[in-house]
């Protein structure tokens, strides 16, 4: 190794100015310097800068998020593929609504239960002859216990309201991230592509962002297609 | 001075589910006159059509929530004193104090069984 190896950057560039007119400098300690410097400014030239790095980050998170609901829209071999439901949040929706129903059938099959043991019971009391006593009693004493546990089914059907309210908090939540992130990617992507994007398309973009801006209410803000449409232009 | 079965019972609740359930374990509890309302706008206006004798309301339901309708019928002179519980997933502390400051009559936190509903409903309205 030899001791020009050993000087800091500015050292060597020091020591080679310092070289009368005419000296002859060793290619080595050139080479040297040459690798010095090109390392340190290629590894800052590497280096994406934070925005651009943010950015693309967030553009990740994006095509992430909407890759999911793709996939999740995607699933077969149940009711809710086939609805065609067009997004994530519209699938836990969906989800809601079929427990609510499935629960609703439960019930009403409950109902009917209920309603075959009265009818039972008012038919072997009214029974001619009489059934003995102690028979009597045994079978009201199961059509009791019967009614106990239609209780207990009821009882449990609380599930379906305690998830429901649940997969709402997830469904809110999920939106929210979707069009944060969605209004960062637009925001960032008008900086990072001003000079790729046509004035017509910044403006369109512009004009998303501004959508974005706001909590989206039923039937207004972006569709899927219209979220396609901007990760298209940017990511 | 026993319970009165046939007393008119007003069930609020946004989840036709819940109000099902509620319903079906005050009849497995006796009572047989029970009214159903899926907001309390809804409830605020069956409250102002006929005599309610208990309010069983849950807490979040759309256009007006279940401490707003308790709200209203403690202001109200009709209804100031009639029992009141509220069903809530909201088991929360401040959400049970924001409650009884309001005039709450008692508080079950979702999910409930039969027994904790008569629970309750004995110390509102007394044993039955």
């Amino acid at each position: 190794m030899s001791s020009f190896e050993n000087l800091s950057l500015s050292q060597r560039i020091a020591a080679l100015e310092a070289a009368e007119h005419g000296d002859m400098i060793p290619a080595e300690q050139v080479r040297e310097l040459v690798a010095a410097v090109k390392e340190m400014f290629g590894q800052e030239g590497d280096k994406p800068n934070t925005t651009e790095k943010l950015y693309h980050e967030l553009g990740e998170l994006a095509k992430f998020i909407n890759n999911a609901k793709k996939e999740l829209h995607e699933v077969k071999g149940s009711s809710i593929a086939e609805e065609h439901l067009p997004n994530a949040a519209n699938q836990l929706d969906a989800i809601v609504n079929m427990t609510e129903q499935a629960t609703g059938r439960i019930m009403d099959e409950c109902d009917r239960l209920t309603m075959f043991h009265n009818d039972l019971r008012e038919r072997l009391i009214a029974m001619d002859p009489p059934l003995d006593p102690d028979g009597l009693a045994g079978v009201e004493d199961a059509i009791n216990q019967a009614a106990t546990s239609i209780t207990h089914i009821f009882e449990a059907c609380n599930f379906q309201d305690i998830t429901g309210q649940r997969v709402q908090k997830v469904v809110r939540a999920l939106q929210e991230i979707e069009r944060q992130v969605l209004r960062m990617v637009v925001v960032f992507g008008l900086l990072e592509n001003k000079d790729k994007l046509d004035a017509e398309t910044a403006a369109e973009l512009q004009e998303d962002a501004a959508l974005l801006n706001g909590p989206q209410l039923s039937g207004q803000g972006l569709d899927q297609d219209e979220i396609d449409s901007i990760l298209s232009k940017l990511l | 001075m026993s319970v009165d079965r046939n007393m008119r019972i007003l069930v609020v609740d946004d989840a036709q589910t819940m109000r099902r359930i509620i319903v079906n374990l005050l009849r497995q509890l006796g009572f047989t006159n029970m009214t159903e309302a899926d907001d309390g706008t809804t409830a605020w206006e069956r409250l102002n059509g006929e005599h309610i004798d208990l309010i069983i309301s849950d807490w979040n339901m759309p256009k007006m929530t279940g401490i707003e309708l308790l709200k209203k019928v403690r202001e109200s002179e009709k209804y100031k004193l009639t029992p009141f519980i509220m069903v809530t997933a909201e088991g929360k502390r401040e959400n049970v104090i924001a409650a009884v400051q309001a005039g709450v009559s008692n508080y079950i936190v979702k999910p409930f069984n039969a027994a904790t509903l008569k629970e309750k409903m004995t110390k509102v309205i007394g044993m039955f």
